[in-house]
């Protein structure tokens, strides 16, 4: 294998307040491109942000990786099944061409984001992976209803939820395996799929190969990878990454409060981010200036976007809509720009009238930033 | 490494009236190694010994400052909930070197 540090030359700043905020940026993971590296081992790999500067879909090689555990680096297909059990009719054992010929095809553009993207960027800082932004990204992702594979087996009554498992597993005895639920309602969603298809590919092994959950508009943690287990529950989820983490203050906190309750985190609040200009970057003093980025609605459509700060308030255009979990690019020119601009940003609301906080709602994990992204361009 | 090594499943498409044939084929791919750098310091072999069995040492290096107590409690979680095989009488020195070098 090749020994990375070798490769290292060129490192990226990811402009995380009080550091460390130099990572290093390299091409040497299989099947990806130029990837901010936040840990080799199992892989952390963040997408830089240049790679959302065109167009609406992440292409594989630059979609960011998540592994809590050790992934394994190889699957064979035909040996492969995806177990489907507790509260169902007939349990059942399922070879990859069975999930394949479960139900009609369906292909759904969907972004997955990491919970704690733009984790890094908290104030005060917390502990856990330091995201950038770049732990997002948006693909057509190609499969069957997750409701017609729980068909086969007939979903018993009771049922409250449905959890998945994968083929990562911990590497220590009784340590919690990385497990996800959803309510059956969001199981049953024509939307949400059993995937084996990521931008008319196959799943890469690093996203999961040879099959992933996809949930649009919820949190990529549910998107369990390599799929092996399909388990309906008839009560809560009380396993760890259910019951103990991937939580939220159920209220807003601050820094200082200790015991509050806390709920899952679930659904996609709106976020904007300008791709065309980097924070710092200059702009021609006394010409028009346009500015572009990608937008996205959450668990809702993305109904507006306005340009904010400087006293400005200024609605943006949007670009072709590609449906209600995808990236939507929008665009918006100012005219002839004499000074610096300070602390501009971008502001998303959604269809359901949720719209992004000024000020970062903190919270101890840092999961679910969608505070204004703020920048600013000098003038020269 | 540039480039997907990985040759899996095609996605072929048959005709419209049935559903498109998917191929699943076997996948294989090699990780980069972990060269496991950890700057010099007192503490750095237990930090070693103790805390990159399950992942790189980025892991704790790329935290942003936090106190001995915070490390101290990171530790404990990691014994607690993950059950990293520690040895208890490791942790001052790696709640020590995690302060030194950050
Ligand atoms: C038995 C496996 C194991 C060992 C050994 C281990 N850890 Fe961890 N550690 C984990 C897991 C699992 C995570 C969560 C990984 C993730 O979210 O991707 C983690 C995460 C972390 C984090 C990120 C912050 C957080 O709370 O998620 C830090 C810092 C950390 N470990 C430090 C340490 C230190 C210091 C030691 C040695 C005292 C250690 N680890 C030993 C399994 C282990």
């Amino acid at each position: 294998a090749p020994v990375l540090a070798q490769e290292l030359g060129q490192m990226i700043d990811l402009g995380l307040p009080g550091g460390p905020s130099l990572r290093p940026l390299t091409p040497a993971f299989p099947g990806k491109g130029e990837m901010i590296v936040q840990r080799i081992r199992p892989p952390l790999l963040e997408t830089p942000m240049e790679a959302f500067s065109e167009g609406t879909i992440t292409p594989n090689d630059r979609m960011f990786v998540r592994w809590n555990w050790d992934m394994p680096s190889a699957v064979k297909a035909a040996d492969h099944r995806v177990a489907v059990g507790g509260a169902v009719k007939a349990p059942l054992s399922l070879t990859l061409d069975d999930i394949a010929n479960a139900g009609e095809h369906v292909e759904v553009t969907a972004i997955n984001q990491c919970a704690g993207n733009g984790r890094g960027l908290s104030e005060p800082r917390v502990t856990g992976t330091q995201w950038g932004n770049g732990a997002m990204g948006c693909a057509k992702w190609t499969g069957v209803r997750l409701k017609d594979v729980l068909a086969k087996a007939g979903v018993a009554a009771g049922a409250t939820r449905v959890r998945f498992a994968g083929l990562d597993v911990p590497l220590t005895d009784g340590a919690p395996q990385f497990i996800k639920s959803i309510p059956l309602d969001i199981a049953m969603r024509d939307d949400v799929l059993v995937a084996w298809g990521m931008n008319g590919e196959p799943l890469p092994l690093l996203h999961g190969y040879p099959l992933r959950i996809v949930v649009p508009g919820w949190f990529s943690t549910y998107w369990v990878k390599m799929l092996s287990t399909i388990e309906v529950l008839t009560g809560e989820d009380d396993s760890y990454y259910v019951a103990k983490s991937y939580r939220m203050p159920a209220a807003p906190i601050t820094p200082d409060d200790k015991d509050f309750p806390t709920v899952s985190i679930t659904t996609m609040p709106p976020r904007a981010f300008i791709t065309s200009h980097a924070d710092g970057a200059a702009l021609a003093r006394g010409k028009p200036l346009a500015l572009e980025g990608i937008a996205m609605g959450g668990d809702a459509a993305l109904a507006r976007v306005d340009l904010v700060g400087q006293g400005l308030e200024l609605p943006c255009e949007l670009g072709p809509d590609e449906g209600r979990y995808a990236f939507r690019r929008w665009s918006v020119t100012l005219p002839a720009v004499m000074q610096d601009l300070a602390g501009i940003g971008v502001r998303a609301a959604n269809a359901n009238g949720i719209v992004q906080p000024e000020t970062l709602v903190w919270n101890p994990s840092g999961y679910a930033r969608n505070v204004i992204e703020r920048i600013t361009l000098r003038a020269q | 490494m540039r480039g997907l090594i990985i040759i899996a499943a095609a996605l072929a498409l048959a005709g419209c009236e049935s559903e498109p044939k998917v191929t699943f084929t076997d996948a294989a791919i090699t990780l980069p190694d972990d060269p496991l750098e950890l700057p010099e310091g007192p503490g750095r072999e237990a930090v070693l010994e103790n805390c990159t069995a399950c992942h790189s040492p980025s892991t704790m290096l790329q935290q942003p400052k936090v106190s001995a107590e915070k490390w101290q409690s990171i530790a404990e979680k990691m014994i607690k909930v993950y059950k990293a095989p520690v040895d208890p009488k490791a942790i001052p020195q790696i709640v020590q070197y995690m302060v030194a070098v950050q």
